[in-house]
């Protein structure tokens, strides 16, 4: 058996001339909670569909589990729990007839599992599924998808439109139901909020490229906040290295830059920079100026540039 | 079974710190005012996780350090404690730390309107507190 959950590599898929992924290599190991940050159109529901073998690659390769995705056998198809924020379930049926229906398709159901979850949410077995609020839906998606005992559980965005209460209940469920220790978890969300919370890892995708696969703390590491008195910046944004932001706030340059470390302050002096400072930086704040920076690979290195 | 003891630490998302490292300032403070007072039950990575809604990994994470820095320690079969004998910090250490402390007590209380005589003082009293408390 494959010691990693997927992995992918030089994995490209063209639609006509657009490249929805380019050259992505992945590999993730088993077990914990990994989330895959980046914007709308980043690739990730591509990657999914490349994964499951729902799409063929144009170049380069992809296996799920330890099978090639394009001939996953049907055995491995039953092994992979999917939750997407749409939450589809068939309106004019009961909950319980829903989980009769479902229940039927993997052999390994456990009941336990599911009144457990289910127990998260305040779900009536005997209503429609018409009745059921956005975050009964999404919590009985999520019991249905564990009882399965999954080994690789997807999520999509399953928390996009939930009010507090069941973003809440839907985490703790997540994290704490006592279910299949060794599932391995993929979670796609925008809520940096949740992600900090639970993730132990942390893959950022951008235009179809892998740009950050690491530990969230490791990732902050790599941003630095710097506040200086420097006019000479001015107009010079794409030789910044590892620029992700400026902005100008009472006279003073406010900089995002990524990957320079503390030699960055050596730039500034050498710019003729005033009063440097260094400031502390969030996990949601690294984040962001990450995703909105039209990110590249400094092509700038701080070595070039000081010479 | 030993109870656990109940740890009154929050973390917020957000913060500067890593949700880890806000769980060691965290059980830190509560060892170094005696709340949480040597040979103490901590609670489970599980149990804790639940309680702060993080990863419990990342509880791990963060009493892996507290044992690497001797702070607490594990008894095999029973759990994690509170270690009986807190580590020791040489001078230079504890010079250091001073110095931060005195930074950041500087920091807080410039803009205030205090002599300095009335800061020295309570100072003494909070003190004087202290060291009842943990004779207690």
């Amino acid at each position: 058996m494959s010691e990693f959950c997927i992995k992918t590599e030089n994995l490209t898929k063209r639609f006509g001339n657009k490249s929805a992924l380019n050259d992505f290599s992945l590999s993730i190991a088993k077990g914990g909670i990994h989330a895959i940050v980046g914007s709308n159109g980043a690739g990730k529901s591509t990657l999914f569909r490349l994964l499951l073998g729902i799409e063929t690659p144009t170049s380069g390769y992809c296996s799920l589990l330890g099978e090639q995705s394009h001939s996953l056998s049907a055995k491995l198809r039953g092994k992979v729990g999917y939750v997407n924020e749409e939450h589809t379930l068939p309106d004019w049926m009961k909950v319980e007839s829903v989980k009769s229906l479902q229940q039927s398709f993997y052999p390994n159901w456990n009941h336990n599992i599911y009144n457990q979850v289910v127990a998260y949410f305040d779900v009536d077995p005997k209503q429609k599924i018409s009745a059921l609020s956005r975050g009964e839906r999404a919590g009985f998606n999520l019991s249905m998808a564990l009882a399965q005992r999954p080994s690789l559980l997807i999520l999509d965005e399953p928390t996009l439109g939930l009010d507090v209460v069941a973003r809440q209940s839907f985490l703790e469920a997540l994290m704490f139901a006592e279910i299949n220790n060794e599932m391995t978890t993929i979670f796609c969300s925008h809520q940096m909020e949740e992600v900090e919370r639970i993730a132990e890892d942390l893959i950022i995708m951008e235009k179809g490229r892998l740009t950050n696969h690491s530990s969230p703390d490791d990732f902050c590491a790599r941003i630095h906040y710097w506040v200086a008195d420097c006019d000479a910046l001015h107009g010079k944004d794409n030789q910044i290295p590892g620029l992700l932001s400026r902005r100008i706030i009472e006279g003073q340059q406010h900089l995002l830059i990524v990957d320079q470390g503390m030699k960055f302050s050596k730039y500034l002096h050498a710019c003729g920079a005033k009063n440097i400072t260094q400031l502390p930086v969030s996990f949601e704040k690294a984040v962001n100026a990450f995703l909105t920076t039209n990110h590249k690979k400094p092509t700038n290195q701080l070595e070039q540039v000081l010479c | 079974m030993i109870k656990s003891s109940v740890l009154k630490i929050e973390i917020v998302t957000g913060d500067s710190r890593p949700i880890f490292k806000q769980i060691i300032d965290g059980i830190r403070l509560e060892i170094g005012t005696g709340r949480l007072s040597a040979g103490s039950k901590l609670p489970s990575y599980r149990g804790l996780a639940m309680q702060l809604m993080i990863n419990p990994n990342t509880v791990a994470k963060a009493y892996n350090e507290l044992s690497t820095e001797c702070l607490i320690e594990s008894k095999p079969g029973l759990g994690l404690f509170v270690a009986t004998k807190q580590p020791q910090f040489n001078e230079a250490e504890q010079k250091e730390k001073l110095d931060k402390a005195i930074d950041n007590f500087i920091n807080e209380t410039i803009s205030l309107n205090y002599s300095d005589e009335i800061m020295i003082g309570e100072l003494k009293d909070s003190l004087k507190r202290l060291k009842k408390l943990k004779l207690a």
